[in-house]
């Protein structure tokens, strides 16, 4: 342990680790009354009251972001905890933990900033005694004083600058390995591109996508009868997270691969995963999803794009599908679409939706759709280049009647939901890896950039926010990296994939929007790679359900657990 | 060609800034990254692919350290090594010590080639693929940028200092190697999950019969004097001035 830091818990004669962990009790409680002053609010009558859910929005997503960092107080003394037993708990580590615990408890007593313009206070909720009885402890004040104390603050952002460069080790052997080849793969192989593709708009080059297939990124949790790896969804973090350190056009391509692969692993008919799983493990089939409509976003139930069965003259039936659909990423070389469709007219909501997974041809500059009945133009984008972004238009367009997903109609919705947890849990890998190229930009600018006769990063306006985005940064990841131990124990993981996903889209976002900042004028310019890590940043809270829906995801969540 | 041997030591990763010991006996490794030595593992990268040109090559990767080593040797098998071997051991071993026991595996093993890197990033000691040769009583081909097998012969450039060198040795024989030999491989995931089917067998250093010696002590590592800061001349007049006050021109 660096000398600084153990004045200060010698000092005062705290063990972090122990203090923390009881915090995070405390803290714990605190959500309790949090969940019972929301339940109170939506559901009087012992059920969800859709309309009450709506008027007391502000309320409700309020819950969810407290139950966002309990959860991240709970999961990074866990993290400390473990490293700390397996004697592997560094300074940096411990100084981590402080910074994470005085800024959220003080967010947690005083507003979180669920963005730059809404704030989440206990006033929203009624909750102003339950902070005096459950967040003001002397171990809390304790931890917050040392997080605000200057000689600590500079002592922990030496010890950053420091380690500047390692990865974070998770003592699995199986799992540091990968990141390190990973990582290495993203430092020499993307890395020095990244800048050029962003600039040129230009497509991620294809035999880059086939040397991710040789490495094995697009069959990763596929079972190895399919031709994939069967390792878990942590080990898909981990590659996620690296790829997109790098460029997050890169670490996204294995988005697609994840959300249809896991559809047809789960739900599709023995012939349907010979078809396909295999193609899609190797990356010879590059898959996208189709679920987005022009006029129907978050609320898919409503989506009007429609599957009519029709027998051909040659005797075979097809489905000849009929609408739009819209941010179809890498649609133009996509080779299949899972695409989701009203296949029963009469049913209304979520009951006719189904599944049908659609082939088409590659296209090129030139004809961009050159498939029958399917036609289609490039949105422009700010950032999240890389795969490019279409919309879709259908008619007539045919997939052969075999081709619906599981043999199963109307169950879309429901095939669905099983495989965007996984696409959320793996968007919180993407977002953190996104976290962490913007603070390593951000703290290198600020040891190189000399101002008033010394380096910027001996300012504490400067450190104060690399110190925070540091810590945050373990904060989402610790609860992104939970959310898959979940998913791969076998639990229903959707409220902490939601956690996940909702905090990690807000700190690249922070972080990156900080680490532009630090650059100053500098990172204005195209020229620096902050520029585009903050637009590819912007997109996170967006898209794999925008940080608006997840917070109703996961408050109805909370909810109805107490229902 | 039949079996290679590697060997691939635990070394600090070399993108870890290397923090000494408060009281000079070493440095730190607590919690810190450990990889395989980049030059065992260009060693190895070279054993993998003549493996991959002549087929029914055996290779074979040995480690020898505390049993967190198997680490790196399972590192090495999902690179593609077919077997590994951990000498079990806590102490610290001196490059005489590490040849005699790679000389008693050779014994058992008998391959056609034993490659390891030039150094260890961490001691740069140079010493023990020669020592290696010595006991062997086998040719030695150091510093290798390029190998070509040819039958019983095996023909090494070496980065010498006046330029490259080729020579031809006879097999079996000792190939240590240097950074320009090749680039090693990203490990693939699917052979991740094939390593850990693959044999590590774990021997303890009594086992092998071989005692360490301890012929040099370590007295005190310390880090590099500070940078000092340096000065911005007009011109070279003023530099010269300045070489000549300092007496170094």
């Amino acid at each position: 342990m660096n000398r600084e830091t153990l004045n200060f818990c010698d000092q005062l004669n705290i063990n972090v680790v122990e203090v923390a962990h009881g915090i995070a009790q405390d803290a714990s409680k605190y959500l309790e009354y949090a969940i019972d002053s929301v339940v109170a609010r939506v559901a009087p009558d012992g059920f969800i009251n859709s309309q009450l859910l709506e008027t007391n929005q502000h309320a409700v997503h309020s819950l969810a972001w407290i139950a966002t960092y309990v959860e991240v107080l709970l999961r990074t003394s866990d993290w400390a905890d473990c490293l700390d037993r397996e004697n592997r708990l560094g300074d940096l580590d411990q100084s981590m933990l402080v910074v994470i615990f005085g800024e959220y408890l003080q967010q947690l007593k005083n507003g979180i900033p669920m963005n730059q313009v809404e704030t989440a206070r206990p006033v929203d909720l009624g909750l102003e005694s339950r902070v005096a009885e459950c967040l003001s402890s002397n171990d809390i004040a304790q931890l917050e004083n040392i997080s605000a104390n200057p000689d600590f603050r500079l002592a922990a952002v030496q010890q950053l600058s420091e380690r500047e460069f390692e990865s974070p080790i998770m003592g699995d052997e199986t799992l540091d390995l990968v990141r390190e080849q990973f990582r290495r793969f993203a430092d020499e192989k993307i890395t020095p591109h990244a800048q050029t593709w962003h600039d040129k708009n230009d497509l991620v080059p294809l035999d880059l996508i086939q040397e991710l297939g040789e490495m094995g990124v697009f069959g990763l949790t596929l079972p190895e009868e399919w031709g994939g790896s069967s390792l878990g969804k942590l080990t898909m973090c981990v590659v996620s997270e690296e790829l997109s350190r790098g460029y997050i056009g890169v670490g996204s391509l294995g988005t697609r691969s994840e959300i249809a692969g896991e559809l047809i692993a789960s739900s599709g008919t023995h012939d349907q995963k010979n078809q396909f799983l295999p193609g899609i493990a190797s990356g010879e089939i590059l898959p996208t999803v189709a679920f987005t409509e022009p006029d129907f976003g978050s609320d898919l139930a409503h989506l009007k794009t429609r599957a009519e069965l029709v027998t051909r003259s040659s005797g075979d039936s097809v489905w000849r599908i009929f609408g739009a659909k819209t941010w179809i990423t890498h649609a133009v070389r996509a080779d299949l679409m899972t695409l989701l469709v009203r296949t029963e007219p009469e049913e209304r909501g979520y009951k006719g939706l189904s599944i049908l997974l659609a082939e088409k041809l590659r296209g090129n500059e030139k004809h961009l759709f050159p498939s029958e009945g399917m036609s289609g133009s490039e949105i422009e984008v700010l950032g999240y280049r890389g795969m490019r972004e279409y919309e879709i238009g259908f008619n007539g367009f045919e997939v052969p009647a075999g081709n619906l997903l599981g043999d199963a109609p109307g169950q879309g919705f429901k095939q669905m939901a099983q495989a965007m947890e996984s696409g959320r849990i793996q968007t919180a890998a993407r977002s953190v890896g996104v976290a962490r190229n913007a603070l390593e930009l951000g703290l290198r600018y600020a040891i190189d950039r000399r101002q008033f006769g010394k380096s910027i990063l001996n300012f504490p306006r400067v450190y104060g926010k690399l110190l925070l985005m540091a810590a945050e940064t373990i904060a989402a990841r610790e609860v992104t990296y939970f959310s898959a131990r979940e998913k791969d124990s076998g639990r229903r993981c959707d409220l902490e994939a939601g956690m996940a996903k909702l905090l990690a889209a807000r700190v690249a976002w922070s972080n990156a929007d900080a680490a532009m900042q630090i650059h100053g004028g500098n990172g204005f310019a195209l020229e620096y790679s902050i520029s585009r890590v903050l637009c590819d940043a912007r997109v996170l809270s967006i898209f794999e359900g925008a940080s608006e829906i997840q917070a109703t995801v996961i408050a109805r969540n909370l909810v109805n657990s107490r229902l | 060609m039949q079996k290679i041997m590697v060997a691939l030591k635990r070394v600090l990763d070399y993108n870890v800034r290397v923090r000494i010991k408060s009281d000079g006996t070493g440095v730190t490794t607590d919690g810190a990254k450990m990889s395989i030595n980049p030059f065992d593992e260009i060693a190895l990268e070279e054993a993998l692919r003549i493996k991959e040109r002549e087929k029914g090559v055996e290779v074979l990767v040995i480690s020898i350290g505390d049993l967190v080593c198997q680490q790196q040797l399972r590192t090495g098998l999902a690179m593609g090594a077919d077997r590994a071997v951990l000498v079990q051991t806590d102490q610290i071993l001196e490059p005489l010590t590490v040849a005699k026991v790679l000389k008693v595996l050779v014994d058992q093993e008998s391959p056609e080639l034993v490659m390891l890197g030039k150094q260890a990033i961490d001691g740069d000691n140079n010493q023990t693929g020669q020592m290696l040769a010595a006991l062997w009583g086998r040719p030695q081909a150091t510093f290798a940028s390029e190998l070509l097998i040819k039958g019983e012969q095996a023909l090494v450039t070496r980065e010498v200092d006046a330029g490259l060198e080729t020579i031809e040795v006879d097999l079996p024989a000792v190939v240590t190697t240097d950074l320009r030999l090749n680039e090693p491989r990203y490990v693939r995931l699917p052979e991740i999950m094939k390593a850990k089917k693959k044999p590590l067998d774990i021997i303890s250093l009594d086992e092998l019969g071989v005692e360490a010696i301890s012929q040099f002590q370590v007295v005190l590592t310390e880090s590099p004097p500070e940078r000092q800061k340096g000065v911005i001349v007009k011109d070279i007049g003023e530099l010269l001035g300045l070489l000549r006050k300092k007496g170094l021109v």
